[in-house]
């Protein structure tokens, strides 16, 4: 069976969900909730949070799949449908963090415009990701921690001299309206905590598990809320100018001014962590149809990343109207899916039905 | 999937991957892209637009920087004069490497960010970027020239640098900050103001040094204050170079036929040719004067050091000389006619007193040792609302950097009396610490300037015991109190500026917004006339 341990589970949120909340994210959120940016973050890390601990506490009562437990509730019918809802939202929520990636490379690291085809590549490691099921996931989870904690913890240092933490005052400037309005628009990068659900029955629960993958996912939250906080005192009044932030907040740093930008190499690192990262919610999807059609995930992840490869194209230069409308438009969609649906797991059932039982609903 | 296409998918994915992220090896063909070192703008003839020079880096290959300044006259838009670049030149301007945006004077009668918001849009110029106004016209100040063998750009960017700002001469400016300041609620910023001082203008005390001794009977080797902006010297000069080669950082070596040898300005740039010296003030045209140095009470002596200027008289003049009494002379002419191998190099103490002091030497591209330009931005200009408003001047510009940015190290002239006479001290002072807060105190607005510095004396204008030089870390009670006032009457005349022009210079409305949001409202309209300082400043020295 397709393993993951818990281990690389805490990995995956401590080390690489924070990256995909480095790039446009902090600029959207600057926007919205200008400088209660950090209190419109923790609302969303809350949530997630909570989440989380809903969908560990069902690993703990049982062992089932989220596939079995839909079809000991739903049926196998069902379960494929929803399976099959499942692997499209994934796809969805693949879509903008893929085309992030892919301006913050093209931006940041080429000196001139390269063609749109350049970023193909991506999709040949993708496929491959997608083959290898959830135990590529947790490898590569193993070595992305140590390049997360060195990297990042260099860049915020660069980064630190230029900071003034009091443009994150007054608290509350911004009102309500603006913090939940900046949680609400935020809630497309906020899609990791469905990942423990899929990993329901993939990986052992252990004594204390509980704390740990919490622990793990607390550190990761703090790791970007610190991340904005740096941010939105570098820039304050223009933070919302600053797209491709990660690149952007180390580069004053003058301590390596006569060797250039130095920080580019801990940018580079963190963007190869962040490439095999834009790869978990695609091999989520392909796992969802795969197991919707009940097909090898060979098929589904060569149509699957052709699709993306083609949506990428095609929204080459429309990312801003892809940003609106995911952030403004389908904040539902993300809601429905990463939030309501993994607490409404809680109530599936977590026993098969007895053949008996089976009959008589026939 | 068997092992062989698990294999073939990895190294695949790997070659893919190496493509993706070295830009396919997509190399850019030097020879058609124009490398943009610096970008003048001025206010062009027509009402709205703009004439746009930009600095070209050409490199060449013994890795000196050359330069081609190609200007657009009449843009309607920066984006539009960058794209006439390319049409003029066949050049595709890349602006990765441009540090340095330059604003003609009249430009800054207008909103600047008319001009500027093209920068903050484009993701292929960094915002790290300096940004400075200059006096009269950026185009000509790029065109400018220097000794040196470096791209003009450089030569005000090293004015412009992080060690001039930290030693209070210059408020040194970037991009990002400075639209930080015109968005904030305040809208209001400041720039350096850079005014070029040419060498045939050095009346204005940049280039005009002491040393600078066409009088063949002076010592061959005469060590002298350099020219520093407390200094002026009391004439008109004009050179008239002959040569071309310029040695940076060395004196000239006695094998050099001059006319007249000369260490000008920057003692850095010692002109290696024949020169000829002309006054043009008519009273002593072609006169053998020494220029004494003059000092002005206005200036900062942050620029005080001193250099070894090579100055003689002109060759002719004191070959002939030591050709008539060559005993007594030889070992001048054993120097001219063999000269040292390792000549005193005094770039380096020059570059240092040359940035604190602001002023720094240019270069016109590739032309280096022509007509010698030095780069004075030891004044700021205010800005509100994207417009000039004002100008600080130099002492305002120091008391301003100690107050209220990384300046932890400068130099400040005192003036005390003592027995009758004036006396002036060049302290020396490193910020201990500094705080600048407001709070508000009976629906009053209380800007605090609290102000924590170590003294020592760096110079004493009227000569001293030995005991006295030798305890320069000891500054006398009644010259650190002269020097609190002096500091507090700065900042004073510095606040009094922004209440005149409505720029807050010291972001007292920032501070009102974060800290007092409920007193904001009630407060923000004339704050900055409202705002009542609290200066709380003290020097200590060693006891």
């Amino acid at each position: 069976m397709d393993k993951i341990k818990l281990r690389q589970i805490c990995f995956l949120f401590a080390a690489m969900m924070p990256i995909t909340k480095t790039i446009v994210y902090p600029a959207t959120l600057a926007y919205t909730a200008r400088n209660d940016l950090l209190w419109s973050a923790l609302v969303n890390f809350l949530l997630e949070g909570a989440v989380i601990a809903a969908v560990l506490f069902l690993a703990k009562r049982t062992n089932c799949t989220f596939f079995e437990l839909l079809q000991n509730t739903f049926g196998k019918v069902a379960a494929r449908i929803l399976y099959g809802l499942f692997g499209l939202f994934f796809a969805l929520s693949a879509l903008l963090p893929l085309m992030e990636q892919k301006n913050f490379v093209t931006v940041e690291l080429y000196e001139n415009v390269p063609p749109v085809i350049s970023f193909a590549p991506f999709f040949a490691l993708c496929f491959f990701a997608c083959t290898k099921g959830f135990k590529s996931i947790g490898r590569v989870a193993d070595i992305a921690l140590p390049v997360f904690v060195f990297c990042f913890a260099a860049i915020l240092l660069l980064a630190l001299p230029q900071a003034d933490f009091a443009a994150l005052l007054p608290i509350g400037a911004s009102g309500a309206k603006g913090i939940f309005g900046g949680a609400l628009q935020g809630l497309n990068w906020y899609t990791d905590c469905l990942y423990p659900l899929f990993f329901l029955g993939h990986f052992e629960y252990e004594k204390g598990a509980a704390g740990k993958v919490l622990g793990s996912y607390a550190a990761g939250s703090a790791a970007v809320l610190v991340f904005l906080a740096v941010f939105y005192g570098t820039y304050s009044d223009i933070a919302i100018l600053q797209y491709n932030t990660l690149a952007q907040i180390s580069k004053y740093a003058t301590a390596g001014t006569s060797l250039g930008r130095v920080d580019l190499l801990f940018v580079f690192s963190l963007v190869l962590v962040l490439i095999f990262y834009c790869c978990v919610p695609v091999q989520m999807c392909v796992h969802c149809i795969s197991k919707a059609i009940g097909c090898p995930p060979v098929w589904p992840a060569a149509v699957v990343n052709l699709l993306l490869l083609a949506f990428t194209i095609f929204f080459n230069y429309s990312f801003a109207e892809l940003q609106t409308v995911f952030t403004q438009k389908l904040w539902f969609v993300f809601a429905l899916f990463a939030y309501v649906l993994p607490v409404c797991s809680l109530l599936l059932r977590r026993t098969a039905n007895s053949p008996q039982k089976e009959k008589s609903r026939e | 999937m068997n092992k062989f296409w698990t294999r073939l998918f990895i190294v695949a994915a790997a070659i893919l991957l190496l493509l993706f992220f070295s830009n396919d090896f997509g190399l850019i063909d030097i020879q058609k892209t124009a490398v943009i070192a610096a970008i003048g703008i001025d206010a062009a003839e027509t009402d709205g637009a703009c004439d746009m020079t930009v600095q070209i880096a050409v490199p060449d290959q013994s890795g000196n920087g050359m330069a081609s300044n190609v200007t657009v006259k009449g843009a309607s838009s920066v984006n539009d004069a960058i794209t006439e670049v390319n049409r003029k030149t066949g050049w595709y301007p890349s602006l990765v490497h441009c540090r340095l945006l330059l604003l003609g004077e009249k430009l800054t009668e207008k909103d600047v960010f008319d001009f500027l918001g093209f920068f903050l849009r484009s993701e292929f110029i960094d915002d790290s970027c300096l940004v400075a106004v200059c006096e009269g016209r950026a185009e000509e100040a790029l065109t400018a020239s220097s000794p040196v063998r470096e791209l003009t750009a450089v030569s005000i960017s090293k004015v412009l640098s992080s060690s001039s700002q930290k030693t209070g001469a210059v408020s040194v400016m970037i991009l990002r900050d400075f639209a930080k300041g015109y968005y904030s609620p305040a809208a209001s910023g400041y720039l350096p103001y850079i005014s070029v001082k040419r060498e045939a203008q050095s009346e204005q005390g940049s280039n005009a040094l002491p040393s600078f001794l066409p009088d063949s009977t002076q010592k061959s080797e005469q060590r002298s204050t350099d020219a520093l902006p407390s200094f002026l010297p009391d004439g008109t000069q004009k050179f008239e170079q002959r040569s071309t080669d310029a040695l940076p950082s060395f004196l000239p070596d006695g094998t050099q036929k001059s006319e007249q040898r000369s260490t000008d300005a920057l003692p850095s740039f010692l002109p290696d040719g024949t020169q000829k010296f002309e006054q043009e003030d008519g009273r002593s045209r072609g006169a053998r004067k020494t220029f004494s140095p003059r000092k002005v009470p206005g200036r900062s002596c942050g620029t005080m050091h001193e250099g070894v200027s090579a100055s003689t008289g002109g060759f002719s003049d004191s070959m002939q000389r030591e050709m008539l009494f060559p005993i007594r002379n030889i070992g001048s002419i054993w120097e001219k006619l063999f000269p040292r191998r390792n000549p005193l190099p005094i770039g380096a103490p020059c570059a240092a007193g040359t940035e604190s002091s602001g002023e720094q030497g240019g270069s016109k591209s590739g032309e280096g040792g022509q007509n010698a330009d030095v780069f004075d931005a030891s004044r700021t200009m205010l800005f509100y609302k994207g417009k000039g408003v004002s100008v600080l001047e130099t002492e305002e510009t120091l008391a301003f950097n100690l107050a209220d940015t990384s300046t932890d190290l400068a130099y400040g002239m005192v003036e005390v009396s003592e027995n009758g006479e004036t006396v002036s001290y060049c302290l020396k002072m490193k910020i201990a610490g500094k705080k600048l807060s407001l709070d508000v105190r009976e629906n009053t607005p209380v800007l605090t300037f609290r102000i924590r510095a170590n003294a020592q004396v760096s110079d004493v204008s009227s000569s001293q015991d030995l005991l006295q030089v030798t305890q320069t870390a000891r500054v006398p009670e009644h010259v650190l109190r002269a020097a609190e006032q002096k500091f507090a009457d700065r900042l004073g005349q510095i606040l009094e500026k922004s209440a005149d022009t409505g720029c807050d210079i010291f972001g007292a409305a920032q501070r009102l917004y974060r800290f007092y949001p409920r007193r904001y409202d009630g407060l923000k309209d004339g704050l900055l006339a409202n705002i009542r300082p609290v200066y709380d400043i003290r020097f200590d020295t060693l006891r």
